[in-house]
């Protein structure tokens, strides 16, 4: 008899809870296959500086809750909380930020995490990952699924999409591509630069660039020999915060030196999330990049 | 290297092992103690082989005080001494135990230092702690005293005469319980006032054995140390001791120290 | 025998005291470790605390979805409480380990890092992230959240391994041996780790740095079932090498005078060793400071007999890590910060301590 009641009361609360008032629900298929629910966007949990903001260009800003620490635009993201570095994070201090929806890279780990998160009660929907720019218009499709802006999502990536072939065209007036190199870090006298199958290297060919560090894969640290082996034409450093001198760091190494970085070879100073992040302003991040390769190219 | 060494240690008898240094001493003794396996002949207890033995086994039947033992950690002295009891399983009750270990603190003239740190104890005062744990090991061991054996390596080493007799009236009053105590020693004098039967060693050879009064002689020590020494009796009790003489005659020691097997 | 029974005089009672204290200081150990872990599954950043519980255990009785229970049912026991239990198995078994390298080697400043069996594990687990999507790719997927582990512990065991090949000779184990070919592994390791690092990428190599400061963020149900074998090893087996670590204190020739069966001894103690800080690596990383401090301080206030010195060291190590752990979530909540760093700020100041009072004497013989 007990059992009844406990079971009749439990079916009266989850009744109750899960009334919806404004009758919109969503079933998205993430990136993992995975089929998530979202009913409630109210509080937004978002992983990634890219998901941050295709959250706020659909106008989702103010349901965010909470962010990683690479979600740095736009500059009012500065004012949510934080938790913490997107591949360590952690269950429990997730779900305290109460959200009613999880949109996260594919990077968010650890996996442990991701899957405990995967058993709570609110829904998870992980994005895919950057193979090309053709992830771009996916990502932002997929998101507005999921919060269920899916018209003005539908114009977000028309817009990119347009951008991107804009992008192409001018690509096809480049008569010499360059040969450029993404400089990620500079630490203990050595470059981190960015080789094939990174984001450094969508958004090179994406400028019309080559990628002089293309025999390397993945993010590579490489030495001075390397490096004037790599022969590039261009540099481009990538800077953190606007208080770092990343130019001036590369400028000094002896490898750089030695291949004329700052006099024949430019460097080309870029912020982190803008060139990398692979967002909303990637095509303008790129069509910058191509601007600075290529001055005399005509607009 | 030892050679030759045909022994008997008799329950209730003190014997001393002396010799110049690189006879052999210490490995007999560890023959003794069955840290080491001879390469030929064998080393019995009652009529099993040493070897036969676990260590658990001999620990039982036999307490070795070795020369020098270092201790890297703050025990109190009376802690040192309840190490005899790390025998597996060895089970007296800790209150039992405690004034076990206590007592031959006592004997040993160490009753005040119990609960004072190892680590500020002296030279000596360390060594008879151990000795100390040695017997605490024995008592505690359950084996009758007449079936166990105590071997020391130089106990009397860094005393003072008043401690290294200490030292020695404990060996005796052991050796009166009925244990078998088998000493190295170099002090000869000394071990020819305690000591019921002496050997001297040399060159890995026993080139005596028997009572003091055989062993303590002025031929076979000198040959055997290399030195010119003087022996004679003492008026109370005939006691033997010896004087050593300045090396006067080059030639006796050279000899001696090339071959020092040639005796009779 | 015919022992006179007297009563212990002053001077004898200073041990007693000591004695005494340790068995105090055991009781007072499991009460504050009780405490400890009821403190770890009652704060966290979802502010749910031991009220929730009941609520948590109805959802995990009646399978109940209403969103509040199973939030409770997954914060407190899917999360907390594996958390706890971990916390405390690595706090326990690092400090176990540290107690029984530092018997073995008779020296207060050894470690189990010192012997390469951290550094081995260390590799080991770089090799499944640096290789896991190349070249072991099979295994690591069929492994799936296991492979980490699995892997962290193989290592450790097999330096553990190559490190007796190498030291033992003729039956016996030479110490000092032991301690240069552990550190020359731990060189080793760590030379293939870098190189390890290089061949992967940015993105592997950022996990790698994570990983190796120490983590209990990742704790679930199915970790616990990987240590629980473990666990019950190092429970049922410590406590036999009570007395051959007593010994092994006066060194290895006074051991065996005393009747212990030295070489087994080391082996054991070193097998055990690598079995508690493989374990331990695997399921949180490498976190130091926990084999030396806590040792130390259990025999700065206990002495060093080992019947209390290891209980004790179980005790302190596993309350130390639970309540590090619980700083480690909350500090900088809802981010966490690694769990290695809060004790590299609690433990070296402490090491640095220890290694100026002994001053020049490091070593026994």
């Amino acid at each position: 008899m007990r059992r009844l009641i406990a079971g009749v009361a439990a079916l009266a609360i989850v009744g109750a809870e899960t009334q919806i008032t404004n009758g919109w629900a969503a079933e998205v298929v993430d990136a993992t296959g995975h089929i998530i629910k979202a009913e409630d966007t109210s509080r937004l949990l978002s992983i990634g500086g890219d998901t941050t903001e295709i959250l706020y260009a659909l106008g989702f800003g103010d349901q965010i809750v909470a962010v990683d620490t690479t979600s740095q635009f736009p500059p009012e993201v500065s004012t949510k909380r934080k938790v913490g570095y997107m591949r360590a994070l952690s269950t429990e201090g997730v779900l305290s930020t109460g959200a009613t929806l999880i949109l996260a890279s594919a990077q968010a780990g650890p996996p442990e995490v991701v899957k405990a998160l995967r058993a709570s009660s609110v829904p998870l929907v992980l994005l895919p990952d950057n193979t090309g720019p053709e992830s771009l218009a996916e990502k932002v499709r997929l998101i507005g699924r999921a919060v269920g802006a899916e018209a003005k999502a539908d114009e977000l990536a028309a817009s990119l999409e347009n951008q991107l072939r804009e992008l192409a065209n001018a690509r096809s007036r480049i008569s010499k591509p360059a040969k450029a190199i993404v400089v990620l870090s500079v630490s203990s006298g050595r470059a981190l630069v960015g080789g094939r199958g990174t984001t450094a290297d969508i958004m090179l060919s994406l400028a019309g660039a080559t990628n002089a560090a293309a025999s390397l894969n993945g993010y590579k640290p490489v030495s001075d020999e390397a490096l004037i082996e790599l022969a590039p034409e261009a540099i481009i450093a990538v800077r953190r915060g606007p208080d770092e001198d990343t130019a001036a760091d590369i400028a000094a190494l002896p490898g750089f030196k030695a291949i004329g970085a700052g006099d024949d070879v430019p460097i080309i100073t870029m912020d982190a999330l803008y060139l990398l992040g692979f967002g909303p302003r990637a095509p303008q991040a790129a069509s910058e990049l191509m601007a600075q390769l290529y001055p005399e190219l005509p607009r | 290297m030892v050679d030759g060494i045909d022994l008997d240690l008799v329950p209730g008898q003190f014997i001393a092992v002396v010799g110049p240094n690189g006879a052999g001493k210490s490995t007999l003794l560890r023959l003794l103690t069955g840290e080491l396996k001879p390469t030929s002949g064998q080393v019995l207890i009652g009529n099993r082989e040493l070897s036969s033995f676990s260590a658990d086994q001999l620990a039982r039947r036999r307490a070795v005080l070795a020369q020098h033992t270092a201790l890297a950690f703050p025990f109190t002295a009376l802690e040192v001494v309840l190490l005899g009891m790390t025998v597996p399983g060895l089970q007296a009750e800790v209150g039992n135990a405690r004034q076990v270990a206590f007592t031959m603190l006592e004997r040993l003239g160490l009753e005040q230092l119990a609960g004072q740190s190892y680590t500020t104890l002296s030279g000596g005062e360390r060594q008879r702690v151990h000795m100390a744990r040695a017997l605490c090991q024995l008592e505690c061991s359950g084996t009758p005293p007449d079936e166990t054996i105590l071997l020391v390596d130089e106990p009397t080493s860094s005393l003072d005469i008043g401690h290294q007799l200490i030292v020695l009236d404990e060996l005796v009053r052991q050796k009166r319980r009925g244990r078998s105590v088998f000493a190295v020693l170099h002090d000869l004098n000394l071990a020819a006032a305690y000591a019921d039967e002496m050997v001297l060693l040399a060159g890995g050879k026993i080139v005596a054995a028997g009572p003091p009064s055989e062993v303590i002689q002025d031929e076979r020590l000198s040959l055997a140390f290399g030195c010119q020494v003087c022996t004679n009796r003492l008026p109370a009790g005939g006691i033997p001791f010896l004087l050593p003489q300045a090396c006067a005659a080059a030639e006796v020691c050279a000899v001696a120290r090339k071959s020092p097997a040639t005796y009779s | 025998m015919a022992i006179e029974s007297l009563s212990l005089p002053h001077a004898a009672s200073a041990s007693s005291d000591r004695h005494a204290l340790g068995w105090r200081l055991l009781i007072a150990g499991g009460l504050v470790l009780v405490i400890a872990a009821l403190v770890s599954v009652s704060v966290g950043p979802t502010g749910l605390t031991l009220s929730d519980l009941p609520r948590a255990l109805f959802a995990a009785y009646s399978g109940s979805g209403a969103p509040a229970d199973v939030h409770a049912r997954l914060v407190l026991l899917e999360v907390r409480l594996p958390r706890t239990i971990l916390a405390a198995f690595v706090g326990a078994s690092l400090a176990v380990a540290g107690a029984m390298m530092q018997g073995l080697f008779r020296n207060p400043l050894a470690d189990p890092g010192l012997i390469g069996v951290s550094s081995g594990a260390a590799l080991a687990a770089v090799a499944t992230i640096a290789l896991g999507s190349s070249f072991a790719g099979p295994w690591v997927r069929a492994l799936g959240i296991w492979a980490l582990p699995a892997a962290a512990f193989f290592g450790g065991f097999v330096t553990t391994m190559v490190l007796m090949l190498i030291a033992r000779r003729h039956g016996t184990t030479a110490i000092a041996t032991l301690l240069l070919a552990g550190i020359a592994l731990g060189a080793i390791a760590g030379a293939l780790t870098g190189l390890l690092a290089y061949v992967t990428d940015d993105r592997e190599l950022r996990d790698l740095t994570l990983w190796s400061m120490g983590s209990l963020a990742g704790a679930s149900w199915q970790k616990v079932l990987a240590i629980t074998p473990f666990a019950l090893v190092l429970l049922l087996m410590t406590p036999r090498l009570i007395r051959a670590l007593n010994g092994l204190l006066l060194g290895e020739a006074e051991a065996f005078y005393l009747g212990i069966e030295v070489e087994s001894a080391k082996l054991r103690i070193v097998t055990l060793t690598a079995a508690a800080v493989g374990a331990a690596v695997a399921v949180a990383g490498t976190i130091g400071f926990v084999g030396i401090v806590v040792p130390h301080l259990v025999r700065l206030i206990a002495g060093p007999d080992h019947r209390i010195v290891l209980p004790a060291s179980a005790l302190l190590g596993a309350i130390l890590v639970v309540v590090a752990d619980v700083a480690a979530r909350m500090i900088v909540a809802p981010a966490e910060l690694p769990i290695g760093i809060i004790m590299a700020v609690i433990g070296a100041p402490v090491f640095l301590h220890l290694v100026i009072r002994r001053g020049g004497a490091l070593s026994a013989p």
